[in-house]
């Protein structure tokens, strides 16, 4: 079997174990999701290690012919069962791997449900690695959509006070980004050809290989997306118009302000693994859906809009710092520094530069590994008091000095301190949008206020729950022990992580930089 | 192996050790910390002995597409100048803090950090180029912070820390932006391309300049450095003598050769006016530390200045007087502080005699602060006034004339606070309460390091003529020095500013300089800022809950009334249709049924029918 079918089917064989084993087994569900995680992330690494860093194409390709039918006169449709890596899609999925399995060791911590815990958890792991890994528009769907069913049960199951209003906001949000992507693939159905396949064929093969797509010259003359025809929906050119269609479905799941609000009410109501997976894994589908789907078929677009998108990348930076400062729940604070720190993916993507788009992959990865550690800690807090206000505390170092190491290293590294890896994916996403071509210079110009905002709110939690004298709102100091082994095991692989990323940031670019090198040819200043 | 690497190694080690054995160390830790800032010293000499170029290291860091960004270390004269400050100074304020540290408990943290500290700072100094130099620029900042908050149970220091942390912050964001600036411009940040560089856009200078603005405290982000006081006493010697704020200084004159002249005149206003408005706020301060403090921000003012008029190496060696000096009076302020417990010097007087050693050599750094003539700040500050003067001469418009005018009165109201502190802490009569509380000098770890750094502070060790400016060593040593004619006039002028600030101060009652108002940008950055931002933080907040979580809700809502609308439609239209149909189905098969009674009579009835119908058919 290749290795990267592996990576998909090994969570799912998984989660079968899981599902079939009997009740008094399960006391072992917990040990068979870690197993098998684990040895999701070794696969990963193997992946790794036999991964060529000189070529930008696609490696360890995988294709199956899974679904052709014949439409007689109106040509043949082929759906493939294509999975392929390159540089842009590795480093997301070592990190897949990596937050994956911390999730496993916080989700030790589930009690209730654990057989339909732990599978729905597997599901989600296999449906994560095939958004990354698949080359197939429609299979990349498939998995997509895939994603939704785990995620709904994991809030509204065992998810805080408010979990069913949470799951079915969070549901019905991504369900909308969805339709607008099946907008845009069945506008791609109808213009998009496999040349090879109808050559041979005699007849027109509609493919949604996304290698093909790329492509200009695989598009029927005179077709929606064919970009030498003219047409237009709603007063403008096709190929803009779905290329916002498409944007706009993965800005809900980056997310871009103002299709943020999901984010913080599911981040508040999930559980810690949830919150860590969710906040590590799947903001970052957003992010590589821009750079492999919109911006891969509608090159032109991207470059027509990388002002409109710098722009909402800024708002998303400030407007989320600015959120993060007025929060009160320490949960919901850490939701909105997300949308800051996604809003410089967006931004580097957008520049359309080699600084921008390095640093835009780089910083996903880094946020990945940041917003796993920053939700563990708040888990950390929560499962002792079952209370995260940040004015409930005061003086945790006290009690809690590991704790509070922990926390100030990741409140640092997510800040943008130099030497972890949060400074390296701002430094370069913001110089990406500095040098762009394609946007004005005040946009990175404002989006410098982010960093500030970053110091602010981070530093004032820190001085307002962890310094001065030990203060509760409960009288719960009796309740708060320092770090469990356990935690420790999550927390301190992943202080180390941003460490030598930040430290050796060549560990990424060496992986992205000849893709994307490659990838940026497709852009050019109209 | 290469001499720069092993010298930022120590201080790599040193933290380590302090992290991983300190806690066997225990109070010992301050020793082991010394020995290695003391074995880096060792090295520097030995650099500074090499006759021939030292080697100096470059490595690529990482690689976007075909671009290297690479980690180098640049080494020259002003680079060893600085490395030998740092190095000399963080010794003597280590040793100097094992004593003074004593009651409290935590030392390997305390130790660990200023290692910290002197890395960071030792990495600005040799940094190769911008984004280098950044990297550890944003160290230093976490440094202060770890060091200002050292006593994290005090609200006010973690307080403090944080707003030096974010002033910083404001400044740095302006610097990287300028970096990026640099770099678009010349695709290169490395300073060893500098001198052979155009100019760099005026805006582009000022933003790197902003760099400088936050870390070396210069108006209006100025008001961290009076609040970082909170910190021990030997931290803040250290932050404002060789670490923190010179790093700035270091910066300007790092990037001096791309800054345009439109630019520089900024930085000359920026530098006058901070030194102007430090010292005078000075005069108003009783916190012994406090009014080091401003008279910090004052003379960095005067380096800033130094800059702008063109001379850079005349910042440097006020930059390294100060150094000495300034580290003497907060090692003399500590020395105090331990002796008298209390900052508040309305409470001090007399102690001259109690303290000997202390106020000898307190009253020496004083002097050179003052700018007395044989003391090293006179012949600092006279350089700079001399640069000052050339350039308004060469700027050849009036009002040119009101920068050195205006450095000129800051140097008078710096001898006028200096002489007034000096009075209150050590003349006059005791009013320390209670007065019972003895008052004994430290042990000679703390005097030592006092005794070493106002002996630096003399005239003659940068100067063979300690009256002379134009004839210390330190200027030409950092690069050629084309300031001009000596100008021996400027000197008399100085003295004589002086003499009225200390005379005046000698007379005046210091009670009618007590009183302390909050500055305006403490009011700024304290209360108006907070608020504002707050409030900003909180409109956006309102903003995604009123508006936009708001819409969501009422589409959601929305939408489950237009499915119970759709429901009703489905359940008494459609579904009625539906029914109607079945009704009528049901009464026409009633209907129909009917005539299937059973009865003959009614078949008979309906066969008639039939048959008169088909009659009628077939008449028609």
């Amino acid at each position: 079997m290749n290795l990267l079918s592996l990576l998909i089917f090994l969570p799912l064989f998984g989660a079968a174990l899981v599902l079939f084993l009997p009740a008094s087994q399960t006391k072992y569900f917990k040990w068979i999701t870690l197993g098998f995680c684990a040895v999701e992330l070794l696969a990963a690494a193997v992946v790794y290690h036999y991964f060529d860093l000189s070529n930008p194409s696609f490696q360890f390709v995988e294709q199956t012919d899974w679904i052709t039918l014949s439409l007689g006169s109106l040509g043949a449709v082929s759906i493939d069962y294509l999975l392929g890596i390159d540089g842009i899609s590795l480093p997301l999925v070592l990190l897949t791997g990596v937050v994956m399995l911390v999730g496993a060791v916080s989700s030790w911590q589930i009690t209730s449900r654990q057989r339909a815990y732990f599978s729905l958890y597997l599901l989600l792991t296999a449906s994560i690695m095939g958004c990354f890994l698949a080359l197939d528009f429609f299979l990349f769907f498939l998995f997509f959509e895939f994603m939704l069913l785990p995620m709904y049960f994991l809030i509204g199951l065992w998810g805080g006070p408010r979990r069913e209003y949470a799951a079915i906001k969070f549901f019905l949000y991504t369900l909308l980004g969805s339709v607008l992507i099946l907008v845009v693939m069945i506008a791609l159905y109808l213009s998009a050809f496999d040349p090879y396949s109808s050559l041979n064929a005699q007849t027109i093969v509609h493919t949604f290989d996304l290698r093909y797509l790329a492509d200009g010259h695989n598009y029927l003359p005179n077709s929606l997306l064919n970009g030498l025809s003219a047409h237009q929906i709603m007063g403008l050119d096709a190929r803009l118009f779905l290329f916002l269609v498409l944007f706009a479905g993965f800005a809900i799941k980056l997310p871009v302000v103002p299709f943020h609000t999901w984010l913080p009410d599911a981040h508040v109501e999930a559980p810690t693994p949830v919150s860590v997976v969710l906040a590590g894994v799947l903001l970052k589908i957003g992010g590589y859906g821009f750079i492999r789907i919109a911006y891969n078929i509608f090159p032109d677009a991207a470059a027509e809009y990388a002002t409109l998108l710098g722009i909402l990348g800024m708002v998303s930076i400030v407007y989320g710092g600015f959120n993060a400062l007025a929060q009160s729940d320490l949960k919901k604070m850490i939701a909105y520094s997300s949308v800051s720190h996604m809003g410089f993916v967006l931004l580097g993507v957008a520049s359309l530069t080699p600084e921008g788009l390095n640093g835009a992959v780089y910083q996903m990865v880094s946020h990945g590994v940041l917003s796993a550690m920053l939700f563990v800690v708040t888990g950390v807090l929560y499962d002792r008091t079952q209370n995260r206000q940040i004015e409930a505390y005061r003086g945790l170092a006290k009690p809690m000095p590991a704790y509070t190491t922990l926390t100030a290293i990741c409140f640092f590294a997510s800040l943008g301190l130099p030497g972890f890896s949060g400074f390296v994916g701002e430094l370069f996403t913001l110089m990406g949008g500095f040098q762009s071509e394609f946007m004005p210079k005040w946009i990175a110009t404002a989006s410098t206020l982010g960093i500030v905002l970053a110091a602010a709110y981070f530093l004032w939690t820190l001085q307002r729950m962890f310094f001065g004298p030990l203060w509760t709102q409960k009288g719960v100091e009796s309740l708060l022990a320092d770090l469990t082994p356990r935690e420790k095991i999550m927390l301190l692989p992943l202080a180390a992580l941003t460490l030598v990323l930040g430290l050796f940031p060549h560990f990424i670019f060496d992986i992205t930089s000849a893709t994307i090198t490659e990838f940026l040819k497709k852009f050019s200043l109209n | 192996m290469n001499l720069l690497i092993a010298i930022l190694l120590l201080p790599c080690l040193g933290f380590a050790l302090c992290f991983t054995v300190g806690k066997a160390l225990g109070h010992r830790v301050g020793w082991a910390a010394v020995a290695t800032t003391a074995a880096g010293l060792v090295l520097v000499s030995l650099a500074a002995a090499t006759h021939q170029p030292v080697d100096t290291f470059s490595t690529t860091w990482l690689r976007i597409g075909s671009t290297p960004f690479s980690f180098s270390l640049y080494y020259d004269n002003a680079a060893l100048l600085m490395l030998v400050l740092v190095h000399f100074i963080a010794v003597l304020i280590q040793l100097f803090s094992i004593d003074y540290l004593k009651p409290q408990s935590d030392h390997r943290r305390y130790f660990g950090f200023i290692q910290l500290f002197i890395l960071a700072m030792l990495a600005i100094i040799l940094a190769g180029n911008l984004f280098q130099l950044y990297f550890f620029w944003e160290l230093v900042g976490l440094c202060s912070y770890l060091l200002i908050g050292f006593w994290y149970q005090k609200p006010r220091a973690v307080w403090a820390a944080k707003k030096a942390f974010l002033i910083n912050r404001i400044g740095d964001a302006g610097l990287l932006l300028g970096i990026f600036c640099v770099y678009q411009q010349f695709q290169t940040t490395d300073f060893s391309s500098f001198a052979n560089q155009d100019q760099l856009t005026t805006a582009g200078g000022l933003l790197l300049f902003c760099g400088c603005v936050g870390k070396s405290a210069q108006w209006p982000l100025s008001s961290w450095l009076p609040d970082a006081m909170e910190g021990p006493t030997p931290a803040s010697a250290l932050i404002h003598a060789a670490t923190m704020v010179a790093a700035g200084i270091f910066l300007l004159f790092r990037i001096y050769p791309l800054l345009s002249p439109d630019a520089l005149v900024v930085v000359a206003v920026v530098g006058v006016f901070t030194a102007l408005w430090a010292s005078y706020s000075a005069v108003y301060q009783t916190d012994i530390k406090k009014t080091l403090a401003y008279s910090t921000v004052s003379q960095l003012g005067l380096m800033v200045l130094a800059v702008g008029v063109g001379a850079p190496q005349a910042a440097m060696f006020h930059l390294c007087t100060h150094a000495f000096f300034k580290a003497g009076l907060f090692l003399g302020a500590g020395s105090i502080i331990s002796s008298t417990r209390s900052q508040d010097t309305t409470q001090m007087g007399g102690l001259a005699s109690k303290l000997p050693v202390t106020f000898v050599c307190y009253v020496l750094c004083a002097g050179a602060l003052a700018g007395l003539p044989l003391l090293s700040g006179f012949l600092s500050k006279d350089s700079i006034l001399v640069a000052a003067i050339s350039w308004a001469n060469g700027y050849q418009r009036w009002w040119a004339y009101t920068i050195p005018a205006l450095a000129l009165a800051s140097v008078g109201l710096t001898a006028f606070y200096v002489t007034k502190q000096v009075k209150m802490i050590f003349f006059g009569i005791a009013r320390n309460q209670p007065p019972t509380l003895p008052i004994v000098e430290s042990g000679w770890f703390i005097k030592l390091p006092l005794v070493l750094l106002a002996m630096l502070s003399v005239g003659f060790w940068f100067s063979p003529n300690p009256l002379q400016s134009e004839s210390n060593w330190v200027v030409p040593f950092l690069g050629n020095n084309t300031v001009g004619l000596p100008m021996h006039w400027v000197g008399w002028v100085s003295v004589i500013t002086t003499s009225v600030g200390i005379l005046s101060a000698w007379r005046v009652d210091y009670r009618r300089f007590t009183l302390a108002k909050k500055s305006y940008l403490d009011i700024l950055f304290d209360h108006f800022l907070p608020k504002y931002v707050g409030f900003f933080a909180r409109f956006f907040n309102q903003i995604d809950v009123k508006i936009i979580d708001r819409a969501v809700d009422y589409v959601g809502i929305s939408s489950v009334i237009l499915a119970h609308i759709i429901a009703w439609f489905d359940r008494h239209v459609v579904d009625g249709l539906a029914r109607l149909s079945a009704w009528a189905a049901g009464f026409g098969g009633n209907v129909a049924r009917s005539f299937q009674n059973g009865r003959i009579q009614s078949y008979f009835v309906v066969s008639l029918m039939g048959l008169v119908l088909i009659i009628i058919l077939f008449l028609l």
